[in-house]
């Protein structure tokens, strides 16, 4: 394995972030200007539907979502084309997490005889969402990563191998990631960063926050705005007392709306004594977690269950949203996350069922026999 | 489009994809020529350029080697090239707009310092050189499904692009009498940085020379099946296409313009007069020659009079406002037999003819959406608010009508004292939904507004949308002020018929 050190002193240029997000954020506004002008205009729904998933991503810009529902019922209004539409709400439907609903249109269109390269990728996605077929699914991210090299291709294998628990292979994964990239965009070189912060940091059985601190830092160099990085670099900060950094991290992305800054800088305030201040942060951030439950609940489960699992202090409602979390995708983390929520519930009964499940669902696996369920008796 | 867009990797950092070039002689001064090359398709009202990458514009000395099927186009060795980067952006410190500068390196090697966005640009001292960077109306016009050859209006209708525009001295530049024939490309390249372990910068991003070369030539949309070569063909170094490519970019060519040649069910092109033309594309540049007259339509007369074995009559070149897919499609499609004219004759904005020769950029259509839920049923509040001169709306003072039904005018006098005039456009009662048109009152135009009144749950749902251009103000206020006006009325049909439980 390369040393990241080494990784980080020679890591691509890219455009300054700032100017990324300016020229997202103004030719995505230019994508819907046109599209109302000319709905017919072929290509730019789809743009619509990248530039809205990266505001999403990076900025944590929840309306979002609102845009693209909006988008799915102009076009439907339209005369646009039926597969294309349709393609369309499926692509949205799975960035909402409506991940069944998603595949049964896909079905719908491959009914139709229309066959397509996107189709498949996005069943792809849904299918490594959703912990289903991952034995075809890595064979093909394997050969999809072989054939182009491209970044795009290399950092859906590597997040599937690290929820393999394949960590070093999905480091490698990474790296070479970042030796193919061929581009300047930030947001690319900031997905990556990310990816490696959190295997790093959290999917490891032995966190080593120092180094994902590295990379979430580099995910930020990258792009500044990058809400969900600022999030996860601000628990590593908070964990070493270091609280001006955590809460000067945070304050810029409060303007996001994203629920999780309004949370960590609660906990920022609580661990430095100013319990009036966090509380106030706190109430802030269950009224956001709670509106984005009520309008993309699928979407925001796993987040909301993380929320009052911890400071949102609300065991039962952590445990219902990780419980619709897991019927919606049956993965090993939403099985980790529910058993640990049902133990911090009281629900013992509850987690035994559910690790029961987990061991019908994933205990042949090798991930599996590295989870932390595979230490737990019934 | 011309090059937007022009392989899947350009999908990247929009703001390095190269969409068009132009080379042509200044309509205010017959002695300076003027380069333009445009990045960024479709780019938004406050794009920037990348401060990463180096935008070039190359121009090389041509020789006529070859005429009739042995037509070919000699690059010389000598390059006039300028090289432009940009800077990160600058705050000011009152919170004002970014600014971005440009530092342009001109043949010889002298530094050209500019704003992006300052029409007025900046030239050297001795007035040899001048250069504008910054957001236009995209000139480009396609007006064609290509894929089927169908008539459609502009693909690129009130589209913007980032443009550089070059202009200099002929004479004293490009010293026209050791020959005045001229090749020119343009491309974006990575600025070399120590990389260590980290792969390789590839030599360039994208590079552009005629219009068309990659998405309708190399990537012919109407052969589905054929591999994209389009990122191949923008790692090709321009004006020395590698000998081991050749083969491969020109056996695609001929298919494409075989393909072409019977999209109208006609063949009129012989293979050798198809195969000179293929060699004459694979060396792709602009050529202009500055001696003689560059016209809105002399765009490859060059190439033309040269496969027909006779000398060329004008300066080729592209003009900002030449009609270059309709003159390429004619000639692809029917070997100038008819002419193939596109479902538009122009862009957005034609280019003008001052510095810096692209017209402004487009605004942005706006958009103001509210919506509210409400307990009472659709027919209730339809209702109240069903009636287009009807006085529901808390920040209205007066309301008055004249007419009735589809035309009928409305005029409101707002409680701060604005006068807004609309009218009725259409109406469906039994859908609980109307629209109407500003006539007056708001600095917007093509202001349409659209309300709708549906069952949802056991109540209703209201939902109040309004598009319009901003005319004269900046978007933001219109935007304001469109807003205020939806939201607070909304808001009180909330309190007249209680929110949806």
């Amino acid at each position: 394995m390369i040393d990241s050190s080494v990784l980080e002193m020679s890591l691509p240029l890219a455009t300054a972030g700032e100017i990324a997000v300016m020229n997202l954020e103004s030719s995505r506004q230019q994508s819907w200007s046109r599209l109302l002008q000319s709905p017919e205009r072929p290509g730019v729904a789809e743009y619509i539907v990248e530039q809205e998933q990266m505001a999403l991503q990076f900025l944590s810009d929840a309306a979002a979502l609102d845009r693209l529902d909006a988008l799915v019922e102009h076009l439907a209004r339209s005369d646009a084309d039926a597969v294309r539409v349709t393609l369309i709400r499926a692509q949205v439907l799975s960035t909402e997490h409506h991940f069944s609903p998603a595949r049964a249109l896909l079905q719908k269109t491959e009914s139709w005889g229309a066959h397509s390269e996107a189709a498949d990728r996005l069943l792809l996605s849904i299918d490594q969402a959703c912990g289903n077929n991952l034995d075809f699914v890595m064979e093909a991210r394997g050969r999809l990563a072989a054939k182009s090299g491209r970044l795009e291709d290399l950092v859906p294998l590597g997040s599937l191998l690290a929820d393999l628990r394949e960590f070093d292979e999905a480091d490698r994964v990474y790296q070479q990631a970042f030796t193919n990239y061929q581009d300047v965009s930030p947001f690319a070189l900031a997905w990556v960063c990310f990816q490696l912060g959190a295997l790093w940091g959290e999917l490891v059985a032995e966190p080593q926050p120092h180094r994902a601190a590295k990379w979430y830092e580099q995910a930020i160099a990258y792009v500044p705005d990058y809400v969900k990085a600022r999030v996860h670099l601000s628990e590593i900060y908070l964990e070493d007392e270091r609280f001006d950094d955590a809460e000067a991290l945070l304050l810029p992305a409060l303007s996001s709306g994203d629920p999780e800054v309004d949370w960590r800088l609660a906990d920022v305030m609580i661990a430095q004594g100013k319990t009036l201040e966090g509380g106030a942060y706190l109430e802030t951030a269950a009224r956001g977690f709670e509106a984005l439950l009520a309008k993309h609940l699928l979407a925001f489960a796993d987040h909301g269950a993380e929320f009052y699992a911890g400071s949102g202090d609300n065991p039962d409602r952590a445990l219902e949203l990780a419980s619709v979390n897991l019927a919606n995708r049956s993965t090993l983390r939403a099985f980790e996350q529910t058993y640990d929520v049902a133990i911090d519930a009281g629900q013992s009964e509850a987690a035994s069922d559910i690790l029961a499940a987990a061991r019908l669902r994933w205990g042949a696996t090798h991930a599996f026999s590295l989870s932390p369920l595979a230490e737990m008796q019934f | 489009m011309s090059d937007h867009v022009d392989g899947p990797r350009s999908i990247g950092d929009p703001s390095i994809d190269m969409t068009d070039l132009f080379a042509f002689t200044s309509p205010e001064n017959p002695g300076r020529t003027v380069l333009i090359a445009d990045v960024f398709p479709s780019a938004g009202v406050s794009a920037m350029f990348s401060n990463v990458v180096n935008h070039a514009i190359v121009v090389r000395r041509i020789e006529v080697a070859g005429l009739g099927e042995a037509a070919k186009f000699k690059p010389g060795d000598q390059e006039y090239r300028f090289n432009c980067k940009f800077s990160a952006l600058e705050r000011g410190a009152d919170g004002s707009k970014p600014t971005q500068r440009g530092t342009c390196t001109l043949p010889g090697g002298q530094e050209l310092s500019f704003v992006v966005g300052d029409e007025k640009g900046a030239s050297t001292p001795d007035g040899t050189f001048r250069i504008f960077a910054g957001l236009r109306s995209d000139p480009f016009y396609l007006a064609w499904l290509v894929a089927i050859l169908k008539k459609f209006p502009n693909l690129l209708q009130n589209d913007n692009v980032l443009s550089i525009v070059i202009e200099f001295d002929t004479q004293k530049v490009l010293d026209p009498a050791k020959g005045s024939l001229f090749g020119v490309i343009a491309e974006t390249s990575a600025i070399p940085q120590p990389r260590g372990l980290i792969g390789h910068e590839p030599p360039r991003f994208d590079w552009v020379g005629r219009p068309e070369q990659t998405n309708m030539r190399l990537n012919n949309p109407a052969m589905e099946h054929a591999d994209d070569v389009r990122d191949l063909w923008n790692q090709m170094t321009p004006f020395a296409l590698a000998e081991e490519f050749r083969p491969l970019f020109q056996k695609r060519l001929i298919d494409s313009l075989t393909n072409w040649d019977m999209r109208d069910g006609k063949a009129d092109w012989t293979a050798a007069d198809l195969n000179a033309a293929v060699n004459v594309y694979l060396d792709d540049f602009i050529l202009f020659d500055v001696s003689k007259p560059i016209t809105d339509t002399s765009y490859f007369e060059i190439e033309k009079a040269t496969l027909h074995g006779k000398p060329y009559q004008t300066g080729g070149g592209r003009t900002v406002n030449a009609n270059v897919i309709d003159i390429m499609l004619t000639w692809m499609v029917n070997n100038d037999r008819e002419f193939l004219q596109g479902g538009a004759t122009q862009a957005t904005k034609p280019g003008t003819n001052t510095f810096p020769y692209l017209a402004s950029p487009n605004t942005q259509i706006q958009t103001a959406v509210e919506s509210v839920d409400l307990a009472a049923s659709p027919d209730k509040v339809w209702a109240l608010i069903g009636d287009f001169g009807g006085a529901w709306q808390p920040l209205i003072a007066n309301i008055t009508t004249v007419g009735t039904g589809v035309g009928q005018i409305r005029t409101v006098e707002t409680i701060d004292g604005k006068r807004i005039v609309e009218r009725l456009d259409a109406m469906d009662s039994s859908q609980r939904s109307y629209s109407y048109s500003m006539l007056s009152g708001i600095q917007a135009t093509d202001y349409v507004g659209t309300l709708n009144v549906s069952p949802k749950g056991s109540g209703s749902a209201v939902e109040w949308k309004v598009q319009y251009w901003a005319d004269g103000q900046p978007d933001i206020i219109v935007k304001t002020v469109v807003t205020t006006l939806l939201k607070t009325s909304l808001e009180s049909l909330t309190k007249r018929f209680g929110a949806a439980k």
